[in-house]
């Protein structure tokens, strides 16, 4: 009850036009929960160590909490309005972020007037954070999408990166069939009973499986059927193999069995490694479906945000940190792609010094350039509050095609079965 | 009538009779455990039925009677999982307590060399974690797996199976994988009751002509009656709540066919939209499910 007092008188504090400044002089601590120690952990402190020097009296604690622990904290805590002991700030899975908002309103902070500017920022991106035209937000790690190849393979066959740049499926498939010919390797993998290679195809068509009234739309989704009839031929042609886990999947690419990858830009993480095959990569643009109208070459596949809680005893000051930091602060996004990788959707980052350094392992590609140009050109989509839902019907849609099934008899299925989740 | 009077007195100034204070000193010894089963389990469960009659989305939560139970009559998905963990009862239940009491009865042969190494072999896999043995299970029956590896050297078979892909061969992973892990764990129940058995009435049995398999049917099988009907209660309770295996061995895949009750009330939690309403719903018809189960079981069993 105190608490809530306390909160409640801030926040007449705050209406009463009192600056951050009146209370950022006592020492603050605000707590972020994230997961993974090389990348968001580490971008974390970076920023943390930069608003140190704007702010000394804030101290940012860090607390690493895995994805999945941290979705069960929030929903339990938040459910049993227990909010004592999340944190100020949380990193959030783009792919969750509406189905949260929606779920516990009043939970999040809005951060639409906290000074952020968005604009800053891959629009795509700044749509997912969206919720009612709200911001709850701050973009953080880029997933657009990108087409990792073996260029060493490539030449085995007589192509170069260029020959699969700006280039249309069918153009893939033919290309495909013929370097698997000639080299015995397939471009792709891809986990089976998982959709994502399909949910990356998905958005670079601008479509998504709902309507514009968020109601499902995956019997009549003809995107959909297209990408399921390219998935199946990709198969057939053996350009694209299954394999059944997430390890596995690293490793087809990893140990040279197969040729490429397509997925978040992320996944560069995983391929550079590998250090018998510096030099070796390199990579492009996704290829387009060029049967549906709007498709375009550019996707997404993952990524993460930033958002301040509610609950927090200061989220003026949250918002402030995030505001001054990932919101923006070029330098900071210099000091963590160096060493982390960390991809930034902050659209000014892409015209500094450390984005336009070639990359050795790429053979001095610029692929960091590369990627943000991708990102300015992902198409938005609406991933909507059902997106889980969504991915797991698809995903069980997929393989019943797979094992057989009639396309449209288990599109109809999956529909129906959306359908009752959402009701 | 004096005398009544006087045993009334000395009665009053006793305060309670021997067995009265008996019980007051048993009530005494009962009510801590008593007070800690209320409010650690019956309070919950009672908490998860009011819950169960709400509706909604999160914390958008209003009483919605029995919507969530009737919603349950249209999920496809809640009658795909209980119709799974409904195949691994009929198949493992049987076959895990069938080895197990095999097994139990090779142990209890008190000329068997190396007993007590084989009994803690055969224990072992049960104190081994339950996501650890999941995840060894899952790269043993991958396709380039271990176990497919020593089939085709074997000769037994020309192409490699994928045991993760298909429904039939998914949902027998999750038998094997129960199986291996539970099994050590019933025997000792067995092992424990066979140490009750007088050795006498083998012995008698044995003079009387009764073969190994009369013994079995007719002497341990009856004498253990009341352990086997606690290890069925048991593990038909278990394998209807089944939820580390499903999740980390195929992750309800492929295409739903290992999906677990408990794994989708996990989903409808924390995965989907968050519906905590109707996943208390399913977890409750589950607790009803188990109830009835274990009430036919006693009937059977018990002939008292």
């Amino acid at each position: 009850m105190n608490k809530k007092l306390t909160v409640l008188f801030f926040m007449v504090l705050m209406v009463a036009g009192f600056t951050t400044m009146t209370f950022a002089q006592e020492e603050t601590t605000i707590t972020v929960w994230c997961w993974d120690p090389n990348f968001n952990i580490y971008a974390m402190e970076e920023a943390a160590a930069i608003y140190g020097d704007l702010n000394p009296d804030v101290n940012i604690d860090i607390k690493e909490v895995a994805w999945e622990d941290l979705q069960t904290q929030l929903s339990t805590s938040l459910s049993a309005n227990q909010t004592d002991n999340l944190p100020d700030i949380i990193l959030m899975q783009d792919t969750a972020l509406a189905k949260n908002v929606n779920s516990f309103p009043n939970a999040f902070y809005d951060l639409s007037d906290s000074g952020i500017e968005f604009d800053n920022f891959a629009n795509f991106k700044v749509e997912l954070t969206k919720v009612d035209g709200k911001n709850y937000a701050v973009p953080f790690d880029n997933g657009a999408a990108i087409n990792a190849m073996r260029v060493d393979v490539l030449e085995e066959a007589g192509y170069t990166i260029e020959d699969f740049t700006d280039i249309s499926w069918e153009e893939f498939i033919e290309k495909g069939a013929d370097v698997k010919e000639k080299t015995g390797k397939p471009l792709l993998s891809a986990i089976a009973g998982q959709s994502d290679l399909l949910m990356i195809m998905m958005q670079s068509t601008g479509n998504w499986f709902f309507d514009q009234n968020g109601e499902p739309n995956i019997a009549d989704n003809e995107p959909l059927k297209e990408i399921i009839r390219v998935y199946q031929e990709l198969l057939e042609k053996e350009i694209l193999v299954q394999i059944n886990d997430w390890n596995q999947y690293i490793s087809t690419f990893q140990s040279g069995t197969v040729a490429g990858t397509m997925n978040g830009a992320w996944i560069i993480g995983s391929i550079v490694p590998v250090e018998e095959q510096a030099g070796d990569w390199r990579i492009t643009n996704l290829p387009r479906l060029a049967n549906i109208e709007g498709s375009s070459n550019y996707s997404n596949q993952g990524g993460s945000s930033w958002m301040v809680m509610a609950n927090s005893e200061k989220p003026e000051v949250a918002a402030d940190f995030l505001d001054k930091t990932f919101g923006g602060s070029k330098e900071l996004y210099e000091i963590i792609l160096p060493s982390s990788g960390a991809i930034a959707t902050y659209l000014p980052a892409g015209d500094s010094e450390v984005y336009n350094m070639p990359h050795p392992f790429f053979g001095d590609q610029k692929i960091y350039t590369e990627i943000i140009d991708y990102a300015a050109n992902v198409p938005e989509v609406d991933y909507g509050i059902y997106n889980y839902e969504a991915r797991d019907t698809i995903s069980t849609a997929i393989t019943q095609i797979m094992s057989g099934q009639d396309i449209q008899s288990a599109l109809d299925e999956a529909q129906s079965t959306l359908e009752f989740q959402m009701w | 009538m004096f005398n009544s009077t006087i045993e009334k007195l000395k009665a009053f100034k006793r305060g309670y009779s021997v067995n009265r204070k008996h019980k007051m000193i048993g009530w005494f010894f009962v009510i801590p455990g008593a007070l800690l089963i209320f409010s650690f389990y019956f309070y919950p469960i009672i908490r998860a039925f009011l819950l169960s009659m709400q509706g909604g989305v999160g914390n958008n939560l209003r009483f919605a009677g029995a919507a969530n139970y009737q919603r349950l009559f249209a999920d496809t998905l809640f009658k795909k999982s209980l119709f799974n963990v409904f195949v691994y009862l009929i198949l493992q239940v049987p076959i895990m307590l069938t080895l197990a009491l095999i097994l139990a009865g090779i142990l209890n042969d008190k000329t068997l060399k190396f007993r007590s190494f084989f009994r803690t072999a055969i224990f072992v896999p049960c104190a081994t974690s339950l996501v650890s043995y999941a995840i060894i299970f899952r790269s043993m029956f991958a396709l380039d797996g271990f176990v497919n590896t020593v089939l085709m050297n074997l000769n037994l078979m020309a192409e490699p199976i994928n045991w993760l892909g298909g429904p039939w061969t998914a949902r027998l992973l999750i038998v094997i994988g129960l199986t291996w892990r539970w099994t050590g764990y019933n025997m000792i129940f067995y092992l424990a009751g066979l140490q009750n058995i007088d050795p006498a009435i083998y012995e008698a049995a044995k003079i009387d002509g009764a073969s190994a398999f009369d013994r079995l049917t007719k002497i341990t099988i009856p004498m253990l009656k009341p352990i086997i009907l606690l290890t069925t209660i048991m593990s038909t309770n278990g394998t209807l709540q089944i939820f580390d295996e499903t999740k980390n061995l195929t992750n309800g895949g492929p295409a739903n066919s290992t999906l677990s009750v408990s794994q989708y009330i996990y989903r409808l939690s924390f995965e989907y939209v968050p519906r905590f309403g109707y996943a208390a719903a399913v977890a409750f018809v589950v607790f009803i499910i188990v109830a009835i189960l274990s009430f036919f079981q006693m009937k059977v069993g018990d002939e008292r």
